[in-house]
């Protein structure tokens, strides 16, 4: 589906750097341009957020769609990983726990967005949704390349979206919508942290030259 | 005691001399200048439709004896209208500052108290010895979905205002204006400026927190502004600038991600170089060499054969003829 759009994309964006000539991209790699391509992509992943939330707000309708909408954060909210962060503890992670957390919080957060791909109401949504879970998609793959470049091990965990034993789904359509207003944020705050994550990393890894295997996740 | 009384503008005042009781003979000073008995009812005094000039110290004195019995200050001003609040964190990401101030003056004094609260969690705004107004907080986390409420609530004697500033953690992000912008002409370059700044010394961490930056330039004599976005590097060549003409050059930053752009920084000029103009005594000796040349081709000047000798009759007539002619002969040939 879209996901081998995603990784042509990737792969023909690599291919045309003026740097490495001749170059073929199921070949070496360096670990710092994959770094420039994942940075790349969150910004554009939180581009293409910034239209599909819009929308998915509006759908949700008031108060959700309301711009100083600032509700309390319930506890059943939390299954979404935060992006939130000490500043120390931030600073200090290594380059490994850094990458991790962001390959978990997306893999999570995908599965979460897949679940509501599957619920929304109307064909443009759904078009909007399906699209974004694949460009995301794209992301958790790339955050995978550039790790398994580094050589670390990628982050092991449950596949689909965690349920806790005996915690129901929303009670009641308000605290649903609540949940997804909240996975919005989640997402759009962790796009933000994700830029920044990046360019730290691109900071400390050096563009060596590094063979890279880019695996098939089976999706 | 020393008593100080705060009334509204257009308020009606009434003023009590102390205990004495309302029959009593007094006599009122405003500032020292004696107050109509007019403005008097027995003992009080009466001031209807205060304005600011009515501010000052009023006095009252026993009948008689001329002791002074009451003594206050009346300041006259107006309730605060709903306060200005701007935050701004240009330090990210190490916090971010609030400053106030009041659209109008109240012409008595106010005091302003500032609140911050970040989801459920209440956060101490430190207050600024400099400027007054200001106040700064540390952010303890980073990348927050919660939105941060700041509201800050202005008293006097007359009234309270407030107001109210929601935000998210990125959408403040305003970084202060590049610092030391230096353009200077290149030689042997007649459109080039190379143009140089430093990140502004307020940001903490720009290895972590890179800025891009946005420069902006014109001639003087044009109003059309030429812009460049930079995604790093502090420094820039112009390469299509007009060769001669006096150029004025501001330089903008924000971070790479987040945020808006800062104010232009302070606005440098500078002139591309220009080849030198060449020398004057080169040009001279040019011309003087062309003529010395020419005259030795032109014959000698014709007074001269004429003026030889005196002489007299057709002889010297018919000479001066001939130098004539050979002279209109040579100058047909230079024309």
């Amino acid at each position: 589906g879209d996901s081998w759009g995603i990784f042509t994309f990737l792969c023909a964006a690599l291919c045309n750097l003026p740097a490495l000539p001749a170059l073929n991209c199921s070949e070496e790699l360096g670990a710092g341009q994959s770094i420039q391509q994942t940075y790349d992509l969150t910004r554009y992943l939180e581009h293409q957020l910034r239209t599909l939330a819009g929308t998915y707000l509006n759908y949700l309708g008031p108060p959700f769609n309301e711009p100083d909408f600032n509700p309390p954060r319930l506890a059943r909210a939390e299954r979404v990983p935060s992006a939130t962060v000490d500043l120390d503890l931030w600073r200090g992670l290594t380059d490994n726990a850094r990458l991790a957390a962001n390959y978990r919080a997306y893999s999570r957060l995908l599965c979460y967005l897949r679940v509501l791909d599957g619920q929304v109401g109307t064909a443009e949504l759904r078009h909007r949704l399906a699209h974004f879970c694949a460009s995301l998609q794209g992301l958790v793959l790339s955050i995978g390349g550039v790790m398994s470049s580094l050589g670390y091990p990628l982050p092991t965990g449950p596949a689909g979206p965690p349920a806790p034993p005996g915690a129901p789904t929303a009670p009641n359509d308000f605290l649903k919508k609540m949940d997804d207003f909240w996975l919005l944020k989640e997402l759009q705050t962790w796009l933000w942290r994700s830029a920044k994550d990046f360019n730290r990393l691109k900071k400390k890894v050096p563009p060596a030259v590094v063979t890279l295997r880019l695996e098939a996740r089976g999706f | 005691d020393i008593h100080v009384q705060y009334e509204r503008v257009g308020a009606d005042v009434t003023m009590k001399c102390g205990s004495m009781d309302w029959d009593a003979a007094v006599t009122w000073t405003a500032n020292g200048t004696d107050i109509d008995e007019s403005h008097l009812n027995g003992s009080y005094l009466i001031l209807k439709n205060v304005d600011l000039s009515q501010s000052g110290q009023y006095s009252c004195y026993e009948g008689s004896s001329w002791h002074l019995k009451y003594q206050t200050y009346l300041r006259v001003g107006i309730p605060p209208k709903e306060p200005v609040l701007m935050c701004r964190s240009n330090n990210y990401p190490k916090g971010f500052y609030c400053s106030w101030h009041l659209p109008t003056p109240t012409y008595i004094p106010n005091s302003f108290n500032i609140s911050v609260i970040h989801g459920t969690k209440d956060m101490v705004c430190e207050k600024d010895a400099v400027p007054k107004n200001r106040c700064h907080i540390r952010y303890l986390q980073l990348f927050s979905t919660v939105k941060y409420k700041v509201t800050l609530t202005v008293t006097n004697a007359l009234g309270k205002n407030f107001t109210t500033l929601i935000f998210d953690e990125f959408a403040i992000v305003k970084p202060d204006p590049p610092e030391s912008v230096v353009a200077k002409p290149v030689p042997n370059n007649p459109r080039r400026l190379e143009v140089s700044w430093q990140n502004p010394s307020s940001w903490p961490d720009p290895e972590t927190f890179p800025l891009k930056f946005f420069l902006r330039y014109r001639p003087l004599i044009l109003d059309q502004w030429q812009h460049v976005e930079l995604s790093d590097g502090t420094s820039h060549t112009i390469t299509d600038a007009y060769a001669g003409k006096e150029y004025i050059i501001q330089v903008a930053a924000k971070d790479n991600d987040i945020g808006t752009w800062s104010d232009w920084s302070v606005a440098v000029h500078a002139t591309p170089w220009t080849e030198e103009p060449k020398h004057l005594t080169t040009e001279a000796q040019i011309t003087e060499t062309t003529s010395a040349s020419t005259s030795s081709f032109m014959a000698p000047p014709t007074t001269k054969i004429c003026d030889k000798g005196a002489m007299v009759g057709s002889g010297a007539m018919a000479v001066c003829w001939t130098a004539g002619l050979v002279v209109a002969a040579y100058s047909v040939f230079f024309i």
